[in-house]
């Protein structure tokens, strides 16, 4: 520990801001309140603040961010945003610092955001201990109110000079170079220290009625608890401000924004949130989180449960800023969850301490949000709103893709959206996407014509196990546009027949001329070795239709299959899985037996922006294919 | 070939127009975009032939009807600009008020000669294709529109409040302030501008698609505004939605 007047801190800061490589950040006021701000001197600097309107996250995951910029007038580019100067961010408090550290592990997992880890690493933490404790702060329940770990350097207010606790070798360095008269700490400065610092464990104006390690625990029984949400939430303005101001929250969304020349622009990546009424709603207009009560649950499960089990901490750093932030005062953790315990309480339940999971976070490269560009070489309109694209990377490189997979197809100038890839990986060089009309994406996608070239980035998701499916009997069953990403399984396994037994396709949908795929799925007529069933909903009577009528679920009982050797894979609209799974499960088929590929929202299509969240898992990348056993406890799945 | 596009206003101020025709450092770009075929705050000439028609003002008259109507026959694409053409803004106060009291407060001893109905948003009248909400319009959210019709987007309107834009800005609340505001139940898109410079949202844009009216009005209750002048925040814009809903 080092010792430093204030005037000599008070002339180290100026000394930094006087520094032209970097920019120095620190605590300002605004109002009556305070925020994180560039400084010109240092008497603007506040450390004796509360808390900030927005966390110091804002420096490292801006609110709005570039992630390259693109031009359309020759050919096409895309490029990288260019780098941006270090940042020095002076009186960051240790519940702020912790979230830090959320975030780091957040942004490392899978793939590594590059944009948020190269503000961070090249960027410096002077951190303080807090002197005043916000009304609604309960940092010291969640274990962050003084930290140990995550700082360059960290101050203690002793009066009339600063403790500094040296974090790293940067911070190290920094203060050699640019502060005067530090001196090393005496036995009574680091006995102050300490006190000050236990000191503020006693100032939480909030109290937790029970010990937060257990909040994962309580929050295990109460997903359906009758009521418990809707009372909670009726108030809610789903106005996102809770989610918007808290240290911890990452999840965005990814637009295009043209210039007035319609040639040139950006794609650009903002704060999103998941209380907001959109966020899980997808093109064709469903809506996965459509009531405020299922969001405002949504976000207790995210920081209590989901992201404890999948790295081991409650994502909620005690800064009291959604308590503070929220209008009707529905917000405040505290309240929601002392309410929960006491219910579950008087309901008589016990609780053992949460089971810390097994974190083992594993990074594979950089996320790469600059697309791939591509060329449409074929374009097949197959109905009035569906198309069948044939694409072809133009760097020559195969897509490489997995049965199942799906890519994020780019228009600049409108946006990203995934599909599915219709083709088998066994079809080389070129790559199939049979294309609905239904959102800004789409849309235009199907006024493009062969020769016009848009971006692609994936492929990304799990996909279909095709190895582990040899030897079994496979029950296909598609319902309408959910035929595109069975057939790049359908024929990865009729051009591997013999490695699997028996072959069903069961295909439905609303009427004759919406079927896809048509001539090829006449042409399996004539096959011996596949059986293929098809069913429309109605057909109109000038049509003529000689399969069956009705939903897909009439034509299982066509098929006679052996449940213990067949897979059953599924994919269709949501309303589908619910019947045919039932159907299956009166045939005998066991769980493990079905497969299904969902849909969802899914962006970035790494497991970050959260909108294809189905509760803890992401669809992108820890689907879209799943197996049934696996969600079947999963209220959101299905 | 560029898309012909054309100006018309209703009942309204003409601010809405103001905006685009202060585009300043943008006008030019957009000029290279769009042909501008009718806009009678800025030319003198005008045409029936055009692709795009941008409407200010609200439809208060009867007589006014033909007109859209008429307009919507020549337009590809009509796009309501300003409150009062999305959603009745400000003229909507009137419907609260006995109709004939109206005219004569306006008109005096001439009411008589005057026709008038309850205020109403235009697409009460006619289909419309796309809306640049604001009283008066933010210039910014009117490009954003526009660039997407002519890329053959649907303009990515928020379906979430003004809070949104307002955090993102680090604003203090308005309520922290000691004051009243409607951004909570506010369609966003304009950047937060009122609470950004200091006042409060008004309510400008219009409601969002699924607010929570009860929760808000109690909001401003329990910070101190009457009952009355609760009702009253909310219809200063927020009158027609109101009433429809």
């Amino acid at each position: 520990m080092k010792i430093i007047s204030k005037e000599d801190f008070q002339s180290f800061v100026n000394a930094l801001i006087q520094e032209d490589s970097w920019n120095v950040i620190g605590v300002k006021s605004r109002g009556n309140k305070f925020a994180f701000a560039p400084l010109d001197s240092a008497d603007e600097l506040h450390l004796d603040y509360d808390v900030t309107l927005l966390p110091p996250k804002k420096y490292f995951f801006p609110q709005r961010e570039t992630l390259f910029t693109y031009d359309i007038s020759n050919g096409f580019s895309a490029k990288n945003p260019e780098e941006t100067k270090p940042m020095i961010i002076i009186g960051v408090h240790p519940y702020d610092i912790i979230a830090l550290l959320h975030m780091d592990e957040i942004f490392r997992e899978t793939k590594s955001d590059s944009f948020y880890f190269k503000k961070r690493e090249s960027s410096i933490i002077i951190g303080v201990n807090i002197q005043k404790m916000s009304k609604y702060n309960f940092s010291s329940y969640m274990g962050c109110a003084t930290v140990d770990y995550g700082y360059d350097l960290m101050i203690t207010d002793l009066g009339n000079r600063y403790a500094i606790n040296v974090g790293s070798q940067k911070g190290e360095d920094l203060l050699s170079k640019y502060a005067k008269n530090v001196t090393l700490a005496l036995a009574r400065d680091v006995q102050t220290a300490g006190q000050k610092k236990r000191g503020i464990m006693n100032q939480s104006e909030q109290e937790f009625k029970f010990p937060p390690e257990l909040i994962p625990e309580l929050l295990k029984d109460s997903y359906v608890k009758s009521g418990f949400w809707e009372k909670h939430s009726e108030k809610c303005l789903a106005c996102g401000s809770c989610v918007l101001v808290c240290p911890t929250c990452y999840c965005f969304d990814v637009k295009d924004n043209p210039d007035l020349s319609l040639e040139h622009g950006e794609r650009i990546r903002t704060w999103d949130g998941c209380l907001l009424e959109d966020f899980a709603k997808i093109a064709s207009g469903e809506n996965f989180r459509a009531t405020r009560p299922t969001r405002y649950r949504h976000r207790y499960f995210k920081k209590g449960k989901y992201l404890f089990d999948r790295f081991g901490f409650v994502s909620c750093v005690g800064c009291g800023r959604c308590s503070s932030n929220c209008l009707p005062d529905i917000a405040n953790p505290v309240n929601l969850f002392n309410d929960m315990y006491q219910e579950s309480q008087n309901a008589g339940a016990q609780f053992a301490t949460s089971i810390q999971p097994d974190v083992n976070i594993k990074t594979e490269g950089n996320i790469d949000y600059v697309p791939k560009l591509a060329t449409i070489i074929k374009k097949v309109p197959m109905t009035a709103s569906e198309t069948l694209f044939e694409v072809k990377l133009e760097d020559g490189v195969e897509l490489g893709h997995k049965p199942g997979q799906f890519v994020e197809v780019s228009i600049f100038g409108i946006g990203e959206a995934p599909i599915s890839i219709s083709s088998s990986p066994t079809k080389k060089e070129t790559f199939e996407l049979c294309v609905r009309k239904l959102g800004n994406v789409t849309t235009k996608l199907h006024k493009l014509n062969v020769g016009d070239r848009i971006g692609i980035r994936g492929p990304f998701g799990n996909g279909f196990d095709a190895e582990s499916l040899k030897g079994k009997d496979l029950l296909f069953v598609a319902g309408g546009l959910g035929i595109a990403p069975l057939r790049s399984l359908f024929n990865y396994v009729l051009d591997n027949r013999k490695d699997y037994g028996k072959v069903f396709l069961l295909y439905g949908c609303k009427e004759p001329k919406e079927i896809l795929f048509g001539e090829e799925l006449l042409s399996l007529a004539s096959r011996e070795d596949v059986e293929f069933k098809s069913a429309v909903n109605w057909c109109p009577e000038n049509e003529t239709w000689t399969g069956s009528i009705g939903v897909i679920t009439t034509l299982i009982p066509q098929v006679s299959f052996d449940p213990e050797k067949t897979i059953a894979v599924l994919c269709g609209p949501p309303v589908m899985y619910k019947f045919v799974i039932a159907d299956l499960k009166g045939r005998n088929v066991p769980d493990d037996h079905i497969i299904m590929s969902l849909e969802r929202r899914m962006k970035c299509g790494v497991g970050k922006c959260g909108h294809c969240q189905i509760n803890h898992i992401y669809v992108c990348k820890d689907g879209p294919v799943f197996n049934y056993s696996k969600i079947k406890g999963v209220p959101e799945a299905l | 070939m560029k898309p012909k596009v054309a100006f018309f206003d209703f009942a309204g101020c003409e601010g809405d127009q103001l905006q685009v025709a202060n585009l300043e450092e943008n006008l030019l770009d957009l000029l290279g975009q769009v042909e501008v075929v009718s806009f009678r705050e800025v030319m003198k000439e005008h045409s029936d032939n055009y692709d795009i028609a941008f409407v200010e003002g609200s439809c208060t008259r009867l007589q006014d009807e033909d007109r859209l109507k008429q307009i919507r026959k020549n337009a590809k694409l009509v796009v309501a600009i300003g409150s009062c053409a999305a959603i009745g803004g400000i003229n909507s106060l009137k419907n609260y008020k006995d109709l004939d009291q109206v005219k004569k407060t306006v008109y005096g001893e001439h009411a008589a000669l005057f026709d008038s109905y309850s205020a109403r948003p235009i697409d009460a009248i006619i289909p419309v294709d796309a809306y640049v909400y604001g009283c008066p319009i933010d210039r910014e959210d009117f490009l954003q529109v526009v660039k997407s019709l002519l890329l053959g987007k649907k303009p990515e309107t928020p379906t979430y409040p003004v809070c949104v834009e307002c955090k993102k800005n680090e604003n203090v609340c308005a309520f922290e302030r000691g004051q009243f505001c409607v951004g909570p139940v506010t369609r966003a898109g304009c950047n937060s501008c009122c609470v950004n410079e200091g006042t409060i949202c008004w309510g400008c844009r219009g409601l969002i698609d699924n607010p929570n009216e009860n929760s808000q009005k109690e909001v401003l209750i329990k910070n101190g505004l009457t009952v009355d002048d609760a009702i009253g925040k909310f219809r200063l814009y927020f009158g027609w939605q109101e009433a429809k809903r």
